[in-house]
């Protein structure tokens, strides 16, 4: 505990104690077990502050004083707002959060021999015991992530057997009411994708304009023997949210961990990633682009640990930052002594539109192992006016140019992505986003 | 009416002056040469026709089609017609040839007032300009110009002009750095353009393009000015005396 570094959060603990009787699934001693031990392990360290390697670039100081008490379920939303984010074409189950909570009337979730897909409060009173080993295998690294267990409402447990592939990506909806101001919204997820299946899941996380609301998502991942997993978040929060997204992956032999990422909302952003290649020949791919400006903060973290032989790594990350746009890249590379023949590559571009913008990007490589392949590179740079006359010579007006040309320094990173609809999405969203900011 | 006319252009580029009063009007239907040697300012005359930011006017008047040149933005001017074969045309990772030109039509019709074309005619239209100018159709997802050679890169220009069918065309040393080949290409899309409604300005400094494109004015731009006007024989006269034999120090430009 270092408490010059770390904010108190005793607050927190008292609203826990108050609250906790209410909690989902409050009834079950266990559960409340995990729940208590979680949050006095968050008390004994506290909210990271600003001298916290791991939290330099991001403010929390907002966190120390107020406190984003527990979003309460509300009744169906309408659902046009899941068939405007929904992908075209995309036919696998949808399952539907609103403030925190699972929606079942909004969900759509399709039933499959040797497939669990459920919420996570039904996996727990439905299967108590199986939940209760879950819970005792997290692999919960750290403070934030404790209060996220202590105070969860909910969340996905995705559970496939042996030998299955999804034949259509799991769409999953985050979804931010205007009830949620002022509120948590915690939800805690877990995904096990067993030997030789597969899987894709796109994640939209979603809130309202002008609404201050702190959202926290933990999901741990398991990828079994030549198992794959492929995750496409989409964060396009409104302006005042504070998003905290936490993907923890344990990576088996032959595995393969896809991770794609675009950020363009909020006040806060994180985005942390870190897998874990515990079997030889584990792959894992990390891509991503943040796109930020007027008080948009968005911190990519990322902590790439190979443990075994023979794995291979790829972090590929784009910022785009206007004017009052803030971002930061930090990027792990842990390699052990027993992981030879590791290759791992890390690269980080960032694009600055403003001389009033701002671009961290800090990469660690720690490396054990005596033969191994390691790259990183990063760069900041601002738009080639060459390239912006040659594109007005040839008609399109400045911002079309510019916005052009924004997407292209972003479409590098989503390229290889094979579900024509997500990479189309991620596309268009990065080309109109210069537009949207008038 | 006229299409372009030029009066008393002066033009400094960071405070340096490059066009020191330069006069030229071309007619519809007409193809000019402009000829100079290095540092005349025949470069600058392009990008300040067509708009470059820096190209500072401060003095004189471009007027097309009856219209104030110079009040118009880079994008404007291509609206109202003018297309600018780059001298080095741009590589823009990223973007596929095919999003480009795209994007390029569409905002033309744009401020033209007409509608997007439909993605069935803008894939026609491609494929046959790519057809009629030998460019490979796998050249057309690539991204814009980059890892092209010289001559693909000027043929890509070649291909563009042709796709937007503007009325006037501002050709920047288009032949530089070119085979015998690609300059036949270059020469066979620029003749293409050529009808008694659209014009054609040729910046270039050697006279063996005029061999296969043909004008009807030859300037020589020296000093920022333009110091002789004739036909296609004084591109010759120049071949064969160079820039000294009208007196102009090639060095000293």
């Amino acid at each position: 505990m270092t408490e010059k570094n770390h904010f108190d959060g005793r607050n927190y603990a008292n609203y826990f104690n108050a609250h906790r009787h209410i909690l989902p699934n409050a009834e079950l001693a266990w559960l409340n077990d995990v729940r208590a031990k979680a949050i006095s392990s968050f008390i004994e360290v506290g909210l990271p502050g600003p001298k916290v390697e791991e939290w330099k670039y991001t403010n929390l100081n907002l966190l120390k004083t107020t406190i984003y008490e527990t979003s309460e379920k509300i009744a169906t939303e309408n659902t046009d707002i899941i068939q405007k984010y929904a992908l075209e074409g995309v036919l696998g189950s949808k399952v539907v959060f609103v403030d925190g909570y699972f929606n079942s009337e909004l969900s759509d979730v399709q039933k499959q021999q040797g497939v669990v897909l459920t919420s996570l409060n039904e996996f727990i009173s439905a299967n108590p015991e199986h939940a209760e080993q879950v819970f005792q295998e997290s692999k919960n690294q750290d403070s934030l992530g404790e209060l996220n267990t202590a105070l969860m409402t909910g969340g996905f447990v995705l559970i496939i057997d042996e030998n299955i592939k999804l034949a259509e990506p799991i769409q999953i909806f985050h979804i931010a009411s205007e009830k949620s101001q002022a509120k948590s919204l915690r939800l805690k997820n877990f995904i096990n994708i067993k030997s030789t299946s597969s899987a894709q899941i796109i994640e939209y996380f979603i809130s309202p304009d002008n609404i201050d609301c702190w959202r926290q998502n933990v999901t741990e991942v398991i990828v079994g023997e030549k198992a794959k997993l492929e995750i496409y978040q989409f964060q396009q929060e409104g302006n005042e949210t504070i998003h905290m997204n936490q993907t923890l992956a344990d990576v088996k032999e032959s595995g393969n961990f896809k991770h794609y990422s675009l950020n363009i909302g909020g006040k806060i952003s994180r985005t942390e990633i870190k897998p874990t290649i515990n079997g030889l020949y584990g792959n894992v791919d990390l891509r991503g682009a943040f796109l930020g400006r007027n008080g948009n903060s968005h911190d990519v973290f990322t902590h790439m640990k190979h443990m075994k032989p023979e794995g291979d790594s790829n972090q590929s990350y784009r910022g785009v930052l206007d004017k009052g746009g803030k971002s930061a890249f930090q990027g792990k590379v842990y390699v052990a002594k027993d992981a030879q023949l590791t290759n791992a590559n890390q690269s980080n571009k960032n694009l600055l539109l403003d001389r009033g913008a701002e671009a961290n990007s800090k990469p660690e490589l720690l490396i054990y192992a005596d033969d191994v392949k390691c790259s990183h590179g990063t760069t900041v740079g601002e738009l080639d006016n060459e390239a912006i006359f040659y594109l007005k010579s040839r008609g399109l007006d400045q911002k079309a140019a510019k916005a052009l040309l924004v997407e292209a320094f972003v479409a590098e990173v989503f390229e290889d992505i094979k579900l024509q609809s997500v990479k189309s999405r991620y596309l268009e969203l990065a080309g109109s986003w210069l537009e949207s900011g008038d | 009416m006229t299409m372009l006319e030029i009066k008393n252009l002066h033009v400094e580029v960071a405070g340096q002056k490059i066009l020191k009063g330069l006069n030229l009007t071309i007619n519809p239907g007409e193809v000019h040469a402009i000829m100079g040697p290095n540092g005349a300012g025949k470069s600058t005359l392009a990008y300040a026709i067509c708009g470059k930011e820096g190209y500072e006017i401060t003095e004189g008047s471009v007027t097309f089609k009856g219209k104030n040149f110079l009040e118009l933005t880079a994008n404007e001017r291509a609206g109202e017609g003018v297309f600018l074969g780059f001298q080095y045309p741009v590589e823009i990772p990223g973007v596929s040839n095919m999003n480009f030109l795209k994007a390029a039509i569409n905002s033309l019709r744009k401020y033209r007032g007409e509608d997007d074309m439909a993605a069935v005619d803008f894939l026609k239209l491609i494929r046959a300009k790519a057809e009629e100018l030998e460019m490979k159709p796998e050249m057309l997802k690539r991204a814009v110009n980059v890892g092209f050679s010289g001559g693909e890169k000027k043929r890509n220009e070649m291909v563009q002009m042709a796709m937007l069918e503007p009325i006037f065309s501002v050709l920047d040393e288009t032949d530089s750095g070119l085979d015998i080949d690609a300059l036949r290409i270059v020469a066979d899309g620029i003749n293409r353009m050529r009808s008694p409604e659209k014009s054609i300005l040729v910046i270039t400094h050697y006279q063996r393009l005029l061999d296969y494109v043909v004008p009807d004015f030859v300037h020589v731009l020296a000093n920022g000015k333009i110091v002789k006007t004739g036909d296609k024989s004084l591109a010759l006269e120049l071949e064969k005396n160079g820039y000294a034999g009208l007196g102009i120090d090639e060095n000293a430009a």
